[in-house]
């Protein structure tokens, strides 16, 4: 294994763009379907809460639909897809040396603002997610990718979300 | 039509659910590689110094729609029926709010949901924080989701396509959107060395993006995508081998839906268009009564049963009216229309049928059969027994078609 000498030492982004784009065109051809993150989270929190308050999911609509007809939330596609991405992930980090239990922060921010402004992003776009339908996986780079207008307008959105607050996290990245 | 597979979903479920931590490997070992296990770079992208979040992504969507384009051409996938099936409808006005929230999100985090689990698979913490937060997110919408059904489900206007509002056809879209994004990569390129230069960056990596993003590789990745963008045009020029595929139907006799319905009634799926109160008062057995405004609430194109589907109409309703043919694109089996509708099964089912006699073809005896096996069925009325036979041919006597057990 590649020691931890160039822990910086990227694919050129267009070759990994392209690279990335025929992943998911296999995705389309073999499955009829794009690739997806946030489906998967949905269903990983709605098992979390069955486990401890299953009446709860039964009496929620957009929750029960994961168990009906006796399914499990995790008997789903997408869960199966985003653990493979982090088994993908995990064995491109570590035969690129870049496995290292570490916080990844910018230069003046610190560990717990760190943690703490992760989950808050994390939560905005959970909620976000399920309004549009799906994430930056889903939505804008399968959707995009079959030119839906939806896709697009979400896909430009993200885009103006994040420049629009980049000015006051300025202190947390740079 | 070649792809996609549909037995990955339907026969051989597990095949595809294997599929899938395929695919998925795939994907978050290039998400890794490109460096999108760390925040930082991802964060770049909002400072313009590190344009890599913006190349990546939009030379995915490029390279996708590229290759569906050039598939589509040479008609080994139909592009709308796969993009209907693949998409979700859109609800514009959430989508774009969506889109916003989930920028604030990004840049807040981080990461985006996807790139959170490769973090989180690389070690680092802030990305394990960050997906957890995506989960607690969508579970929070579930919760609230009774105050704001009425917004997530708003301004739907359905499966549109860019090629679709621009009343251009897909290939020719596909090459303006990569000559835009090969604009755009110039563009960035040169963002990326103002920004690098006034924010004093060029230290952080310790091996310079200059030596990966040579111009070697500009140039090779840039030429693949745009002569497959050029090819895409090329061939709007072979004429399609395949007939507009959102129209594989078919039509099916009484007797043959007669048949299907003694003797594989699981096979097919049976929608009645007709207005409500007409179908609720005589209807086809197992069919279901669903008038015409109500087809599209359906999702057909979300059946993946792919059992054949009948449509009955009666007889002011069109076959190719738009509420039909949008509802049942992108529908994963056939879809046949009954032939003369359900007049037509009226005067097949309805009127008894005269045994043709003991002499008649094997055939016309069977037909009998079915049909007054339907009669029967529909009325539960039996008809008269046959003729008595001058000698006993195989086939004659009573008949006893066993279909009167399972219907619908």
């Amino acid at each position: 294994m590649k020691s931890d000498q160039h822990p910086e030492r990227f694919w050129n982004p267009y070759l990994a763009g392209i690279a990335l784009g025929l992943v998911l065109l296999a995705s389309f051809l073999i499955m009829g379907r794009g690739l997806g993150a946030s489906g998967a989270a949905n269903r990983i929190g709605v098992t979390l809460v069955n486990s401890v308050a299953p009446q709860h999911v039964d009496e929620s609509p957009v929750m029960a639909v994961m168990k009906e007809d006796g399914a499990h939330p995790l008997d789903d596609w997408l869960v199966f897809e985003i653990f493979g991405a982090f088994l993908g992930g995990a064995v491109g980090a570590y035969s690129a040396g870049r496995m290292k239990l570490q916080i990844i922060k910018g230069p003046r921010s610190t560990n717990t603002k760190r943690l703490l402004l992760a989950i808050l992003g994390g939560i905005l776009m959970g909620l976000a997610a399920r309004l549009s339908r799906g994430c930056t996986s889903g939505q804008a780079l399968s959707g995009g990718a079959l030119l839906s207008v939806g896709s697009w307008a979400f896909m430009f959105s993200v885009f103006g979300g994040g420049y629009a607050l980049a000015y006051w996290l300025k202190k947390e990245w740079l | 039509m070649i792809f996609p597979f549909d037995s990955l979903v339907s026969e051989h479920r597990e095949a595809g659910l294997l599929m899938a931590v395929l695919l998925g490997f795939g994907f978050g070992f290039v998400l890794e590689r490109a460096g999108f296990g760390r925040a930082t770079k991802l964060a770049a992208q909002f400072y313009f110094y590190d344009m890599t979040v913006f190349k990546v992504m939009f030379g995915a969507i490029v390279t996708a729609m590229l290759g569906l384009v050039i598939f589509s051409q040479l008609g080994w996938v139909e592009l709308k029926s796969l993009a209907d099936a693949a998409s979700s409808s859109t609800f514009l006005i959430p989508m774009v709010v969506g889109g916003f929230v989930l920028g604030l999100g990004f840049i807040i985090g981080g990461y985006c949901p996807g790139t959170s689990i490769v973090a989180a698979a690389s070690g680092n913490l802030d990305g394990l924080i960050a997906f957890a937060g995506v989960i607690v997110g969508t579970w929070i919408y579930s919760e609230i989701y009774p105050w704001i059904s009425h917004f997530h489900n708003s301004n739907d206007l359905g499966h549109i396509y860019l090629y679709e509002i621009l009343h251009l056809p897909a290939p020719l879209v596909a090459f303006l959107v990569t000559a835009m994004a090969l604009g755009c990569f110039f563009g960035a390129e040169k963002l990326e060395a103002v920004f690098k230069k006034k924010l004093n960056i060029s230290s952080s990596y310790d091996v310079p993006m200059e030596k990966i993003n040579t111009p070697q590789n500009r140039k090779f990745a840039f030429t693949l995508l745009g002569s497959s963008a050029v090819l895409g045009i090329i061939l709007l020029a072979l004429p399609k081998t395949t007939v507009d595929a959102n129209w594989k139907t078919q039509e099916i006799s009484s007797e043959q839906l007669a048949m299907k319905i003694l003797e594989k009634p699981w096979s097919i799926r049976i929608l009645d268009l007709r207005k409500k109160e007409s179908c609720a008062s005589q209807r086809i057995p197992g069919a279901e009564c669903t008038p015409i405004e109500t087809l599209k609430a359906l999702n057909l194109f979300e059946d993946t049963s792919r059992v054949d589907l009948v449509l009955v109409l009666d007889e002011s309703q069109e076959q190719r009216s738009k509420s039909i043919t949008t509802a049942i694109r992108g529908y994963a089996g056939k879809v046949l229309f009954l032939n003369n509708g359900f007049e037509g099964w009226k005067q097949y089912a309805l009127q008894p049928p005269t045994h043709p006699g003991t002499f008649a073809d094997a055939h016309a005896i069977a037909s009998y059969q079915v049909r007054s096996a339907i009669h029967t069925m529909v009325t539960g009325s039996k008809q008269a027994p046959p003729p008595a036979p001058r000698t006993i041919p195989a086939g004659s006597g009573e008949s006893r078609k066993k279909g009167s057990g399972c219907s619908s």
